[in-house]
């Protein structure tokens, strides 16, 4: 017990001295998670936008075409017993010709010349319950629709919005690359500090391994360092990016990320921190 | 034996600092290790804490043997050695009673145990009104004795001393070398390493020379120097 307590008086000894190098390591660290985060804010927002207008546009069924109209109507009182749909309009072929025809005047005579045999199949337009259904969810239902019994086929969002889903897995792929970046350069910076501190405090590690403090003993104060860079530089690139998200949302409405992303990232950072510490602080046999 | 060592040799570039070093040391003894600066003396007291270990060869310190030691293992062997260098390597943010408490604390002793010991070694060494100052407002030689304080908090099996008046004037050289002898006189295995053989009157130890790595006994010593 009282090699931990110890233990703590070194980390708080080390943490004490020279905070100059420290400070400059921890603004870098949240600058850089800044840039993380700003484009984390855009991604959350891009989906949060994509759900509410897959929500909006609700899903269109296309029943089978041999499925009579009271057929088609117990379809629709399947489909609107659900979870999440608010409510269901049965589209009977006639209304649908004459959806068509109302929708595109000019293609009139494109219905005329598939002949009298041809009708368009019959339909329910379902709305869905609460502005923003996330998008797992309009993909759960739609799948659960599609196979029931009569139905052809369920269309929603995918075919509505396909320039908005682009940029959304773009944006997507782009925050894991940078997540990435971000990670390996962290470490890098969080490595040198560590070394630095090492190298500085050298007089005391050669004292500590003479006295016989055991290895852990040595190099828990340098580790504490790095996962303390580690957490407050993506603290503070947090706070400092909610200021910013607070300045720019009159210009730009949109949201915070959620809470549980904002722990993600300070999680992300104690990670980088700890590995560029380890790395740091590491010493061969001696 | 305390210390053997066999076929040592230790390299750090092209020329070797220690060669064909083969010498015991006993339980008890007061060993002098000379020679001219840059003659392996730091080299072979960084052998003996296993600070390094050798090219060739084999050391052994206490049942240790350094062919066999694994990083795990070395704070056990320091734990049995007390180390005073010629720069007395105190931390200078830290008081007296913390710097000589260090080797304690490392290894868990508990605060009372600490307190304890700490004070009557002070008070021995008769740096009790110091206790709570800081190494840099301390004479050189107060400093060095805070220095075998901290070697000696631990009871160690061996104290090694390298230079231990290397930066002191020779009034308290001979203070210093006075509190070594009684030191060994308490028990300890005592080995010092110094330019200057003079500084433990004959008699008083077993003395060895260094030159250019290769060990000789003080009769060849002699040799040499009649020769040269
Ligand atoms: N860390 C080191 N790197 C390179 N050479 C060293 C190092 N330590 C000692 N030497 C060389 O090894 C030889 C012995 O050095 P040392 O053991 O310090 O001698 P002494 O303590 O007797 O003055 C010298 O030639 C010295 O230059
Ligand atoms: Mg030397």
């Amino acid at each position: 017990m009282s090699i931990i307590r110890s233990a703590l008086r070194e980390i708080a000894i080390n943490l004490h001295s020279k905070p100059g190098a420290r400070l400059i390591t921890l603004l870098m660290v949240a600058m850089a998670f800044i840039v993380f985060n700003t484009f984390l804010i855009i991604s959350w927002n891009l989906q949060n936008i994509m759900d509410r207008e897959e929500s909006l546009a609700g899903m269109e069924v296309f029943l089978e075409r041999d499925i009579t109209q009271v057929e088609g109507r117990v379809i629709g009182d399947l489909v609107s017993s659900l979870q999440g749909v608010k409510s269901v309009y049965y589209v009977s072929p006639q209304e649908a010709d004459a959806l068509f025809r109302a929708e595109l005047p000019g293609r009139i005579d494109l219905l005329d010349v598939m002949g009298s045999e041809f009708r368009l199949p019959a339909s329910l337009q379902v709305a869905f319950d609460g502005e923003a259904m996330s998008q797992g969810r309009i993909e759960d239902l739609s799948r659960s629709i599609r196979a029931m019994e009569g139905v052809d086929d369920a269309v929603y969002g995918e075919s509505y919005l396909p320039g908005l889903m682009k940029t959304v897995t773009t944006i997507r792929r782009l925050v894991i690359l940078l997540g990435i970046v971000l990670v390996s350069s962290i470490s890098l910076v969080v490595f040198y500090t560590v070394r630095l501190s090492v190298v500085r405090r050298s007089l005391t590690v050669d004292i500590m391994r003479t006295v016989g403090a055991p290895w852990w003993f040595i190099r828990v104060p340098f580790v504490i360092e790095g996962i303390f860079m580690g957490i407050a530089g993506s603290a503070g690139g947090l706070a400092l990016a909610a200021v910013l998200s607070e300045v720019l949302s009159s210009a730009v409405t949109h949201r915070f990320m959620p809470l549980s992303w904002i722990v993600l990232v300070i999680l992300l950072g104690a990670v980088t921190g700890t590995v560029g510490a380890l790395a740091g602080s590491y010493e061969k046999e001696r | 034996m305390l210390v053997t060592m066999s076929g040592v040799r230790m390299s750090y570039g092209r020329w070797p600092a220690l060669d064909k070093v083969d010498m015991e040391i006993k339980q008890g003894e007061f060993l002098v290790i000379s020679g001219p600066s840059g003659a392996g003396k730091t080299t072979l007291l960084r052998l003996i804490w296993m600070g390094d270990k050798p090219d060739f060869g084999i050391v052994e310190v206490s049942g240790f043997r350094s062919d066999r030691i694994r990083k795990r293992e070395l704070p056990r062997l320091r734990r049995k050695i007390g180390i005073v260098f010629q720069d007395f390597r105190l931390l200078h943010s830290r008081t007296i009673f913390e710097n000589v408490a260090l080797p304690l604390q490392v290894t868990g002793a508990g605060s009372r145990v600490v307190q304890k010991r700490v004070i009557s070694l002070l008070a021995r060494m008769g740096l009790s009104h110091r206790r709570n100052s800081f190494p840099h407002e301390l004479s050189g030689g107060e400093q060095q004795r805070v220095a075998i304080a901290r070697a000696m908090v631990g009871h160690p099996v061996i104290l090694l001393a390298d230079e231990p008046t290397g930066n002191l004037d020779p009034e308290v050289s001979r203070e210093v070398v006075d509190l070594l002898l009684e030191i060994n006189r308490g028990g300890t295995t005592v080995v010092m390493a110094t330019h200057d053989p003079r500084q433990v009157p004959a008699g008083k130890g077993r003395f060895l020379f260094l030159d250019k790595g290769v060990l000789r006994g003080a009769d060849q010593w002699i040799e040499l120097e009649q020769k040269s």
